[in-house]
């Protein structure tokens, strides 16, 4: 990683340990990355499913975490209970490092630390009895007696609301709500300090969520619980979190209290997330901010910041300030769509109509600029640049377009060294700059985004979306 | 008592609670084993002496190994490839001896603190040096003496048992005896016609075999009503569905009449081989000739009742001039063609099974590890699994069969040649066995469970075992029973071919290779019999394998895809 993401790391190491002073911290998580290695034998790009997040959970809370599926919510849940291995970084578990930890050392650990998984219908194996499938962890670590396991596995089937004669029964024969129920409880009979909820409760009737998660929060209350709430509903995640982190393509864009950052979101990307759930009250005069395109593939993560392809308030050059925020909007959607053809597999005939010097299948460049800036006033320099795209969109070559149109239109959210910058960094151009955490809050809460830069003089992320969208 | 108290108690403590319904079985069990006593004695001799062979041969690999060794690289080299050989079979062995015997684990008992991977690693290094000093024990003390002393009185106390009668034996129900000028028979059961006491006896077979089929149900409704802790669990879907699947029905009809007619083979046919088809010359029948009751050797009235076409035939349902009854006729040789059958099963049914339960294992075993680490061992899998299917399958068992027996291989020899059919059957036919259960492994290999298994720590092997093994056990079962129809056609054709089973062994395929040039002729049925009887088994192990997967899996019709894998993996 560049030099930017060390310095990232101190940057945190430091309001951890403002942190660390008034709470007891579980759970430290520095600089992790999860890649899964491409799917070729002889590797390939891999996908950076986690690239590089540092957090802490603290004993005894409940944090959410939340974000589009395919964000990586889910692999930094499983890297955490070491389900998949970290490529790099650190998991420091009351002081170890449990990503060195291997055989029966490893073994021996996972039993502070379990997981409550996403579909009931397939977490539990249904060719085994309940009372066999919960006291499974028990048999692995040769717990007491079989008999005491017995009884403790009946006692669990209280505790989560099931009755103890269900230990002979099969997995076919109980319901959803029950199903998830009978997972909690398998993760409960080691007693472990820390559970990832990874979606425990989306794939279960409305009706029967609210009984989960109630269930949820008592055990904690009893157990002393610590939780990784994994999910997709924002309001389920306002009820019962303590804290919020807000991943986005491998990356946490904002991590702090819930209520603040539900009321108060800091980061460009957190806006929009909320955004896309419906106000409760009808006064407020809040548009939804609609996100051009698809997030980007985490194999090829943009440089630069990881929201910066999608970003509503993107930092614009200084010397395009003028422009308006309609041509904005037409140029921003010109390079989703060359991205998208860049990114679409040519079949067979686009390859031959190119050959023949016809225009592949989906909508030629002159029609797509066309409809985008036929009834704009664009500027003759952004004109200039725009023909010269064109011509080489027009010879399929995608790719140097967008180059050309990113060196003239991006700015240091893609990663380019702004201009006032000091003469250091403009030696090596190829380096791109990366956002850094800042403070927004007195709560402790980061966010990932340069409007937050005291440094530099960029206006606050929440005027420029009411500016740009509203 | 409580329900509680109840629930927390083994099978065994189940069983004391509550004897009176399993004795019920246990002495109706007992009863049935007695009526065949000495077939089943007789059964587990031939077993045993199978058993006694396999070692013997087992045992003389290290030895031979050193001797191959030892002649190109000296003494020293040669030793050194005894021990390893030794231990490698050893090893193997153990594995299974682990497996089948050894419950618990020694690494816990002898309280050895080593971490998880190579906890497995160090028991079964435990076993084998407990093997290496029993088998030293046995080649090097006088334990060994006794030890064979100890199997020789065994045997001949089972010799004993295996003698006495039992009610499908041919001395209880005799159908062998000569027709007195007045139309009365003598020798046979009650002075019925011979066609009659055959018949009989047959009738008696099933007979019993059926009673047998009933009161293993019954065990198992007596089980499930009193012993069992659930009183519903997913088999008992899969069984129910089974029971109303009629064309699973017929094939587990037709496989139960095979394998009866298998096992019972010295009783349900007419003759015996011994005297039919390995010695006729040195066994005598008595017939009333032209000058009243004389002797004819089996040979030389064989030689006057072949079915060769035109007059020279014996068809179906008739007598030849020695008043023998010929259910299905004679063949070619003016052999019994339903003894030559009913033998001729049993080799199919010994070498099928044998070749499938081999292959089997093997796909088994890679499924699941493949499945389970996916990658390199998935991909290391196909290359295997590909160069052994990219050749012709017949071609190539063609070829080994052929190399082995012109090289008269010990192996060649043992079952006239069968044992050698099946492992060929077996190396060749594992790559299709594996290709149709990966897609399953590999989708429960994606189920969250073995997640969960893994994030409390279960071992890989304990994974494998509990949580994938079962599902892909059913597909096993639906492949491996549609293969084992593959395998028996195979083992005709080669036969057809002369390269199978060779004669004197009774083999289907040999019985149609040896009557295809009566076809169009009045002795039709030497071959077309034996022909039918291989398709109509063939057919009955896909629709008894179609029933399964329709009783384990209700989503999948039989018109999908899966079933169209499944005629391939037949081969
Ligand atoms: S740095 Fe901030 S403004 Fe720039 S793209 Fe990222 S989130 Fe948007």
């Amino acid at each position: 990683m560049s030099q930017n993401a060390l310095e990232t790391g101190t940057a945190e190491a430091d309001v951890d340990t403002d942190s660390h002073q008034d709470s007891d911290v579980m759970v430290e998580i520095r600089d992790l990355r999860t890649y899964y290695e491409g799917d070729g034998l002889l590797g390939g790009t891999p996908v950076k499913a986690v690239d590089g997040v540092s957090f802490d959970i603290k004993r005894g809370e409940t944090l959410g975490l939340v974000g589009e599926s395919g964000c990586g919510k889910s692999t930094l849940g499983r890297t955490l209970i070491q389900l998949e291995s970290a490529t790099g970084g650190e998991i420091r578990f009351d002081g170890t490092d449990i990503t060195t930890l291997s055989g029966a050392d490893l073994k021996d650990w996972r039993r502070n630390a379990q997981m409550v998984f996403q579909d009931p219908d397939s977490s539990l194996n249904d060719r085994m009895t309940i009372g066999e499938i919960v006291r499974e962890p028990l048999d692995v670590h040769s717990w007491k007696t079989p008999r005491e396991r017995r009884q403790h596995v009946k006692e669990l089937l209280d505790t989560v609301g099931l009755q103890r004669e269900h230990y002979y029964r099969y997995p076919h024969q109980f319901s959803g709500g029950q199903r998830q129920r009978i997972g909690i409880a398998r993760t409960l009979t080691l007693e472990p300090e820390f559970i990832v909820l990874d979606e425990p409760v989306s794939a279960l009737d409305v009706s029967v969520q609210a009984e989960v998660i109630n269930l949820l929060e008592d055990l904690q209350e009893e157990f002393g619980l610590t939780y990784l709430f994994i999910a997709h509903d924002l309001s389920v995640v306002r009820h019962i979190c303590d804290r919020v982190a807000v991943m986005y393509l491998g990356n946490i864009m904002e991590i702090g209290p819930t209520e603040e950052l539900f009321s108060n979101p800091a980061n460009p990307y957190t806006h929009s997330l909320l955004s896309a759930i419906p106000e409760p009250d009808p006064t407020a005069h809040k548009d939804r901010i609609t996100l051009q395109g698809t997030p980007p593939s985490p194999r090829f993560p943009p440089s630069g910041c990881p929201f910066s392809t999608r970003c509503p308030a993107r930092i614009r050059p200084p010397e395009y300030q003028d422009l308006d925020n309609e041509l904005w909007h037409q140029l921003d959607t010109l390079r989703e769509v060359l991205r998208e053809r860049d990114r679409t597999e040519k079949t067979v005939t686009d390859r031959i109509r190119e050959l023949l010097g016809k225009e592949p299948h989906f909508g030629t460049i002159d029609e797509i600029y066309a409809e985008l800036f036929d009834d704009q006033e664009v500027p003759p320099a952004v004109e200039e640049v725009l023909d010269d795209a064109a011509e080489l969109a027009r010879g399929g070559n995608e790719q140097a377009a967008l180059d050309l149109l990113g060196a003239e239109f991006g700015s240091v959210c893609e990663g380019h060294v702004p201009d006032g910058a000091n003469e250091a960094n403009d030696t090596d151009a190829e380096e791109s700059v990366e956002p850094d955490y800042h403070v927004v809050s007195p709560s402790g809460r980061r966010s990932l985004c340069h409007r937050h830069d005291a440094d530099a003089d960029y206006r606050k992320p929440e005027h420029v979306l009411d500016d740009r969208h509203r | 008592m409580s329900m509680n108290e109840f629930d927390d108690m083994r099978l065994r403590d189940r069983i004391a609670a509550n004897p009176r319904p399993a004795l019920f079985w246990l002495v109706g069990a007992l009863v049935l084993i007695a009526l065949e006593l000495g077939r089943i004695a007789d059964g587990v001799l031939r077993l045993g002496g199978a058993m006694g062979l396999m070692v013997d041969m087992v045992v003389t690999i290290p030895s031979s190994v050193r001797g191959a060794v030892a002649s190109s690289f000296g003494t020293g080299a040669g030793i050194a490839a005894f021990v390893v050989t030794a231990f490698i079979l050893l090893g193997i062995v153990a594995i299974i001896v682990k497996w089948l015997f050894i419950p618990w684990s020694l690494v816990d008992r002898l309280g050895i603190d080593v971490s998880t991977g190579r906890e497995d690693i160090l028991e079964r290094l435990l076993v084998t040096g407990l093997l290496a000093i029993v088998a030293a024990a046995l080649v090097w003390t006088p334990v060994g003496g006794l030890f064979e002393m100890l199997i020789g009185v065994l045997t001949r106390g089972v010799e004993a048992v295996g003698s006495l009668t039992t009610i499908t034996s041919r001395e209880i129900i005799p159908n062998q005896g000569y027709q007195l000028p007045d139309g009365s028979w003598e020798g046979t059961f009650l002075g019925l016609s011979p066609a009659w006491a055959w018949a009989l006896r047959v009738l008696v077979v099933y007979a019993y075999a059926l009673t047998w089929l009933a009161w293993l149900w019954k065990g198992y409704e007596i089980f499930r009503e009193h012993y069992r802790e659930a009183d519903w669990t997913p088999r008992d879907d899969s069984i129910n569905r089974l029971r109303t699947h009629y064309w699973g029905v017929f094939g587990f009809v037709v496989v139960f009449m095979f394998v009866v007619m298998a096992l019972w083979a010295p009783a349900v046919s007419p003759v015996t081989a011994e005297k039919n088809l390995y010695s006729p010359y040195e066994h005598e029948i008595q017939y009333q000739g032209d000058d009243g009751v004389e002797s004819i050797t089996h040979g030389d009235a064989n030689m006057n009742s072949r079915s060769r076409g035109g007059d020279q035939n014996v068809g179906l349902m008739s007598y030849d001039d020695y008043d023998r009854f010929h259910p299905f006729g004679t063949n070619a040789d003016g052999k019994d063609l339903f003894t030559f059958l009913a033998y001729g099963a049993q080799v199919s049914l010994v070498i099928g099974l044998l070749a499938t339960v081999l292959m089997a294992v093997i796909a088994t075993v890679l499924a699941l590890i493949t499945a389970y680490y996916k990658g390199v061992a998935d991909l290391l899998a196909i290359i295997a699994s590909d160069s052994v299917i990219a050749l012709p399958r017949l071609l190539l068992v063609l070829l080994l069969s052929v190399l082995f027996m012109q090289a008269n291989h010990p192996i060649a020899e043992i079952y006239n040649g069968g044992l050698l059919l099946a492992l060929i059957f077996a190396g060749t036919g594992w790559p299709l066995l594996w290709r149709s259960v990966r897609g399953p492994a590999l989708q429960v290999s994606e189920q969250e469970w073995i997640d969960a298994a893994k994030s409390y720590g279960q071992s890989p092997t304990a994974t494998m075992r509990k949580h994938m093994s079962p599902y892909i056990a059913g597909y096993m079962l639906i492949y491996a029973s549609l293969s084992l129809g593959g395998v028996i056609i195979g083992v005709a054709a080669l036969s057809f071919l002369g390269f199978g089973v060779q004669a004197p062994t009774p083999e289907w395929g040999r019985a149609v290779f040896e009557g295809k040039s009566f076809v169009s002729t009045s002795s039709w049925h030497v071959a077309t019999l034996p022909g039918l009887l291989v398709v109509f088994l063939v057919t009955g192990f896909n629709a008894l394998g179609d029933g399964i997967r329709d009783a384990i899996d209700p989503q999948s019709d039989s018109g999908d895809g899966s079933a169209a894998a499944a005629t391939g993996g037949g081969g």
